[in-house]
C-alpha cells in the first residue's frame, strides 16, 4: 500500500503541471456530458472507421452498378438498371464465364450451379452437424478429444480446406481412386463440373458442419431435462424420446444453423478457386471475380448486388418460416 | 467463460447410463468414430502424400509411397512460404488488434447504455456483416488505390501494403466482434459501475478501474476469433493483393503458387498445407473452450 502510495506521488511530480490540468479538463468536461453524448463520444471511432471501410465501400459498390462498364475510365455512362437487366437476361453472356442461367446445362451456368450447391451442401452440411452435436451432448470419455477434433476442421484456412480436396481428387488422388472404383466419377473428376460440384460439397461439409454443430449444441442444451424425465416415466424408447422431444425441440436452432449456412453457401469462391477453377464450376461470385478482374467494374458490382439479394430473400424465406413455427408455439 | 463450463456440466450429466441397451452403445461409439474419422483424415492423408517420393505421390494412401520426409524442406525451397506465412501472421495479428480495440469502445457503449439512435444503429452495424464480401470489393479498391478525394484530401494508396487486406478484414470481422463484445459488457452486473460511481469515480475512471481489468476473458475470446477468421480469409487476401511476397500477399497466393509452378510436387503441397495449418490448430487445441463459447454466444443471439 504504502510502496503503491509513494509511486503515485513519483508519478504526479514527473507529469507536467499543464498537462495534468488538461487531463483534468477532459475528465470534467466528459463527467458533464449526457449519457447520450458520452455514447456517441465513445463510438465515434468505431463509426468513423466502418463508415470508411464498410459502408461507403458499399454504397460505392452500389452506384458502381448503375453505370456502363468503360476501359478507358472507372465508369462509364449512368445507366440505371440496365447492368442488372443485361445480366440477368442472358444478354452479358460474352463477358461473362459462363451463362448466367442456363437451366439445360446447369452445372455450367451461374445461378443454377449455385443454387444446387446451396441447397446440396446446407442441406448435408446441418445433417452432420445436427449428428456431431448430438454425439457431443452426451457425457463419455474422450469428449473433448471428439470436440477438439470437430473443431479443427473449421479452423483450417479455406485455401487450405482447397488444397485438400484437391489432392484427394487429382487423378490418382485417394478419394478420386475410390469413387473411380465405385463408378461415381471419372478418372479426371475436377475437369468435370458436376463432379467438381460434388468434390466442393464435400469440402464444405467437412469444414462447415462444427459451426452447426456447436450452434445446434447450444440449443439440445437448453432443452427442459425435466422433460426427459416424464417420458422415461412414461417408458418412452430412446427412439420415441429423440422424435417427440429433441427433435421437435432443436427444429428452430436447426433453422437458424440452416440460414447460417446458406448465407455462407451462396457466396462461395475461394474453395472453388483452390479445388478447381471457376469456369468448371461457375457460382456467382466466381463472375464478381471474373469481371472485377477484367476491370468490368459496372458489371462485377451488378453482380455482387444480385448475390446480396438472392442472400437476401432466401434470409427473408428462412425468417417468415422460422417466426411462423415459433409462433406455432412450440 | 466460467458460468458457461458450469451451465455445460450441469447439463452435459446426461450421461451414457446403464439402461443403455447395448445397440445404443454399439451405435453412439461407431457414429463417433465415424466422426472422428471424417474429421482427421484428411490431416492423415496430407501427412502420407508429404511423406511420400515426389514422383509416387499418385500411389499414396493408407500409406506414404516411398518415404521421403524432405518434402518439409523442399516445399520452402519451391516457393518463399515463409514470407507468405510472415506476411499472413502479421496482417492477421494487426487486423485483431484493430478490431479490439474498435469493437471494444462499441461493445461497452451498445453493451452497458442506453442512448438514442442506439437500436437502429447496432442493426445497422450487424446487418452489414450479412452482405457478400463481393459488395464491398469495387469500393474498397477505389478507395484503397487512392482514388477517393474528400474535401481535397486524396485517401492514401496503400495497395501493396499490408492494409490493402487488413482494413477489408477489419471491416469484414468487426461487425462480429461487436457483437460478441456487446454481449459480453452486458452481462457485467451493473452494480459495480454503480457502486464505483457513486464513491465518486469519474466515468473515465470507472472504465478504466472497474470495466477493463473485467474484460479479459471477452477480449481473449474475441480476439481468437478476429485472428482466426482473418488467417483463413480467401476472397480479399487474394484479389487485394498482387501475388508476390515481398507485396504483402498471404498464404493464399502462396499455396495457390505450388499448382501452378510445381504442378505436379503434391508432395510439396501437402507439406506446406500441414505447415499452414499449424497456428490454427495450435490455437484450438490451447482455446478450444473460448472459441465455443465465443461463437455460440455470437450467433444464437445474432
Amino acid at each position: 500500500m504504502a510502496s503503491s502510495n509513494r509511486t503515485a506521488t513519483q508519478k504526479a511530480s514527473i507529469v507536467p503541471n499543464s498537462l495534468r490540468r488538461s487531463g483534468a479538463y477532459v475528465n470534467n468536461w466528459v463527467e458533464n456530458l449526457s449519457e447520450t453524448k458520452f455514447a456517441y463520444l465513445v463510438l465515434a471511432p468505431t463509426l468513423v472507421i466502418f463508415t470508411a471501410i464498410a459502408l461507403w465501400p458499399i454504397l460505392f459498390t452500389l452506384r458502381t452498378s448503375m453505370y456502363a462498364d468503360s476501359f478507358s475510365q472507372f465508369t462509364g455512362a449512368f445507366v440505371g438498371l440496365q447492368n442488372y437487366v443485361e445480366i440477368v437476361t442472358g444478354q452479358r453472356g460474352a463477358i461473362l464465364i459462363r451463362p448466367f442461367f442456363d437451366l439445360s446445362n446447369p452445372f455450367q451456368s451461374i445461378l443454377p450451379t449455385t443454387m444446387i450447391y446451396t441447397a446440396v451442401s446446407v442441406v448435408l452440411i446441418t445433417a452432420l452437424g445436427f449428428v456431431q452435436a448430438l454425439v457431443l451432448n452426451k457425457t463419455f470419455r474422450g469428449r473433448s478429444i471428439v470436440r477438439t477434433a470437430v473443431l479443427i476442421p473449421w479452423a483450417v484456412p479455406i485455401v487450405i480446406q482447397g488444397m485438400i480436396f484437391y489432392l484427394m481428387f487429382i487423378p490418382g488422388g485417394f478419394g478420386t481412386r475410390i469413387l473411380h472404383d465405385i463408378g461415381l466419377v471419372g478418372a479426371r473428376p475436377l475437369s468435370n463440373s458436376a463432379s467438381t460440384v460434388g468434390i466442393v460439397t464435400l469440402a464444405a461439409i467437412w469444414k462447415r458442419s462444427a459451426y452447426v454443430a456447436l450452434i445446434v449444441l447450444a440449443g439440445l442444451q437448453s432443452i427442459d431435462e425435466h422433460l426427459y424425465d416424464v417420458a422415461k416415466v412414461a417408458g418412452a424408447s430412446r427412439w420415441q424420446q429423440f422424435r417427440m422431444i429433441t427433435l421437435p425441440q432443436a427444429i428452430p436452432t436447426l433453422m437458424v444453423a440452416m440460414l447460417l449456412t446458406s448465407i455462407g453457401s451462396m457466396r462461395v469462391y475461394g474453395q472453388i478457386d483452390a479445388i478447381a477453377n471457376c469456369s468448371t464450376m461457375p457460382s456467382i461470385t466466381c463472375a464478381v471475380v471474373g469481371t472485377f478482374n477484367g476491370s468490368l467494374y459496372g458489371t462485377a458490382s451488378a453482380l455482387a448486388f444480385l448475390t446480396a439479394l438472392l442472400i437476401g430473400s432466401v434470409s427473408m424465406i428462412y425468417l417468415v418460416v422460422l417466426s411462423r413455427s415459433r409462433a406455432g408455439g412450440i | 467463460m466460467a458460468p458457461d463450463s458450469s451451465l455445460s456440466d450441469r447439463l452435459f450429466a446426461v450421461d451414457l447410463d446403464d439402461d443403455s441397451s447395448p445397440l445404443f452403445r454399439y451405435t453412439f461409439y461407431g457414429t463417433t468414430l465415424l466422426i472422428l474419422l471424417i474429421s482427421l483424415f484428411p490431416f492423415y492423408y496430407l501427412l502420407m502424400l508429404a511423406l511420400s517420393s515426389p514422383g509416387e505421390t499418385t500411389s499414396a494412401g493408407l500409406l506414404p509411397a516411398g518415404f521421403d520426409p524432405t518434402s518439409f524442406i523442399g516445399a520452402f525451397q519451391a516457393v518463399p512460404f515463409h514470407l507468405y506465412m510472415r506476411n499472413s501472421l502479421i496482417i492477421a495479428t494487426g487486423v485483431t488488434a484493430f478490431v479490439l480495440v474498435f469493437a471494444s469502445l462499441a461493445g461497452y457503449t451498445f453493451g452497458r447504455m442506453e442512448f438514442r439512435g442506439k437500436r437502429p444503429l447496432f442493426l445497422l452495424l450487424i446487418s452489414i456483416s450479412y452482405f457478400p464480401g463481393a459488395t464491398f470489393i469495387v469500393g474498397l479498391f477505389k478507395l484503397l488505390t487512392g482514388n477517393v478525394t474528400v474535401l481535397g484530401v486524396s485517401s492514401p494508396n496503400l495497395f501493396n501494403s499490408p492494409a490493402a487486406v487488413g482494413l477489408p478484414l477489419t471491416a469484414l470481422s468487426l461487425p462480429f466482434a461487436i457483437l460478441l463484445l456487446t454481449t459480453f459488457y452486458s452481462q457485467i452486473p451493473d452494480g459495480l459501475e454503480d457502486a464505483a460511481r457513486v464513491t465518486g469515480t469519474t466515468r473515465i475512471g470507472a472504465l478504466y478501474r472497474i470495466i477493463a481489468p473485467l474484460s479479459a476473458p471477452g477480449f481473449v475470446t474475441a480476439g481468437i476469433l478476429t485472428f482466426i477468421t482473418a488467417y483463413n480469409e480467401f476472397f480479399f487476401s487474394q484479389l487485394m493483393t498482387t501475388g508476390s511476397p515481398q507485396n504483402w500477399s498471404p498464404i493464399v497466393w502462396g499455396l495457390l503458387r505450388y499448382q501452378t509452378e510445381v504442378s505436379v510436387r503434391y508432395d510439396l503441397m501437402a507439406a506446406a498445407s500441414l505447415i499452414g495449418v499449424v497456428p490454427v490448430a495450435l490455437i484450438v487445441l490451447l482455446a478450444q473452450r473460448k472459441i465455443v463459447s465465443g461463437l455460440t454466444s455470437g450467433s444464437i443471439k445474432g
